[in-house]
């Protein structure tokens, strides 16, 4: 009987025709080339966070919760190769018994590492990459069943193009990270009027390892979140009130617990533009969405890294995220606010609700040709490609 | 301190304005409830909201410590979601103690403020 399969917000839902949940590589390897054979169509799935169509299919799904374990680490290089399908909660809790820690994640951890990396998640901090900045290496199986591995030393160029790949050029099976000794951070949350925290926009950004602010469109008012190692950082926000605070490992202070349902809207704009695309976005809410809007809007820089479809390619930027209660409608408000998101130049997370197709992000990103380049040699029958992707990548 | 109040209150005239006038939050146009526990006990306080046109929504959880007051403004509560501006609305506040239930609206919708309070309705 075929099953319905349904993300965590309930918005995508679709029945595909069979799913699948191979428990090694060799298994993994057998599926794809029977789809290559049978002229079927493969995606990828993790924790089914996502709430764009990214892994939308009405023919084979393919699951990686079998492929969850640390696979091996090296606590003198700090490294860890990570089987594809480990949730992030999970790596956080096996890689702090061996004494080791991600550098940073994001506010939520239950997603799998593989489509959480090949779709541009990311964590806060002006001077920190997304989770793809953190691979330096991964093993993966391509469209015509081959098992290809690449880091920074071993083709790095295929690394480039892979890391944010929403499993186009393969299905990852493996990760290695580059990580951090196991450390703690303090957390601080602040609350002040919103005008106030733009006003000290570029100095809390700069001066805090972790930074985020929350504004709220029914108040006017701004939660900031800073995380810091102790001792450092900011710690006296004249302008704000300490609404709480508290220290930990860095896995358990980074995420925040959310039982909520909602959907995302997001694009990065570059850092310089970010402010004032800001207020543009807010005036816009206050003007035309606080009927339906009551919940926040999120601000969080993200370090420039190297990968080719990532939203940070070549540029530092600030993600900012909308979001709706999944019991509310969000479209009218999602591709309102996407208007202004694209006049400052801005770029969709992959997993997340956007309306844009190839013809608008082929300008978006400098290296595309070569990504779609190589997509096409290790898929070239394009069995990871669904009519939502191929809407996205090829332009059909 | 003798416990106060009763477990069921209700808010049938429930509309918050859309429009704001002013700097906020101070000025926000909302809809605000103010809950009083006199008793020893917290407080676990459910709201459900009731429309014109579908189903009631709910519950909005919450608490009230012992011997404390709260305000808690309609216009900030979003789980399970966000509550429509400018649309009448209804609340029926349930809680496991009982407490004191008032009402009230700022409206700035115009420059010169109009506040509104009552106390709710003491179901039971």
């Amino acid at each position: 009987m075929q099953q319905e399969w349904i993300n965590w917000s309930g918005s995508i839902r679709f029945t595909p025709k069979s799913i699948e949940t191979p428990e090694n590589e060799e298994m993994l390897v057998d599926l794809v080339r029977q789809a290559v054979a049978f002229k079927r169509n493969l995606r990828v799935v993790g924790s089914s966070h996502s709430c764009s169509q990214v892994f939308k299919t009405d023919d084979i799904l393919v699951s990686l919760e079998k492929f969850a374990d640390i696979e091996s680490y090296d606590a003198t290089a700090g490294t860890a190769t990570v089987n594809a399908g480990m949730k992030l909660h999970d790596i956080s809790q096996a890689l702090l018994k061996v004494g080791l820690a991600m550098e940073n994640i994001g506010d939520v951890d239950y997603q799998a590492i593989a489509p959480a990396i090949g779709t541009g998640t990311h964590g806060a901090g002006k001077h920190l990459t997304n989770l793809s900045g953190q691979v330096i290496g991964l093993r993966m199986v391509t469209g015509t069943g081959e098992i290809v591995e690449c880091s920074l030393e071993q083709n790095p160029e295929l690394l480039r193009a892979a890391r944010v790949s929403m499993g186009t050029l393969g299905i990852f099976t493996a990760v290695k990270l580059r990580l951090l000794p196991a450390y703690k951070l303090h957390r601080q949350e602040w609350c002040t009027h919103i005008d106030d925290c733009l006003a000290n926009l570029d100095w809390l950004m700069e001066e805090n390892r972790n930074f985020a602010f929350y504004w709220y469109p029914r108040r006017d008012e701004a939660r900031i979140r800073i995380w810091n190692l102790p001792g450092q950082g900011s710690t006296d926000l004249s302008f704000a009130r300490l609404d709480k605070e508290w220290s930990g490992w860095s896995g358990e202070v980074l995420p925040t617990p959310q039982e909520l349902r909602y959907d995302e809207s997001e694009y990065s704009l570059p850092v310089e533009v970010a402010p004032e695309c800001f207020k543009k976005v807010r005036q816009r809410v206050k003007e035309k969405h606080r009927q339906m809007v009551g919940w926040r809007i999120l601000y969080r820089p993200i370090a420039r890294d190297d990968a080719y479809l990532s939203n940070a390619y070549e540029r530092d930027i600030v993600a900012i995220t909308l979001h709706q209660n999944a019991a509310l409608p969000h479209w009218e408000y999602f591709t309102d606010i996407e208007s202004i998101f694209q006049a400052y130049d801005g770029r969709p997370h992959w997993g997340k609700k956007h309306t844009l197709k190839a013809k608008d992000l082929r300008s978006l990103y400098p290296m595309w040709n070569r990504f779609q380049e190589i997509r096409q040699r290790l898929d070239p029958n394009g069995i990871f490609l669904t009519r939502y992707l191929r809407e996205l990548l090829v332009g059909e | 301190m003798k416990t106060l109040g009763k477990t069921t209150w209700a808010i049938p005239g429930g509309h918050i304005p859309l429009r704001s006038t002013g700097h906020e939050p101070e000025f926000t146009s909302r809809d605000e409830l103010c809950l009083l526990n006199t008793s020893d006990q917290e407080a676990n306080v459910e709201i459900a909201i009731f429309h014109a046109d579908r189903e009631p929504v709910g519950s909005y959880r919450l608490k009230v410590q012992a011997r404390r007051v709260r305000h808690i403004r309609f216009n900030d509560l979003i789980d399970p979601e966000a509550i429509l501006l400018d649309t009448d609305y209804a609340s029926v506040i349930e809680s496991d103690v009982p407490i004191v239930v008032q009402f009230s609206r700022l409206d700035s919708s115009q420059a010169e403020k109009s506040i509104l309070s009552t106390m709710a309705f003491p179901a039971s």
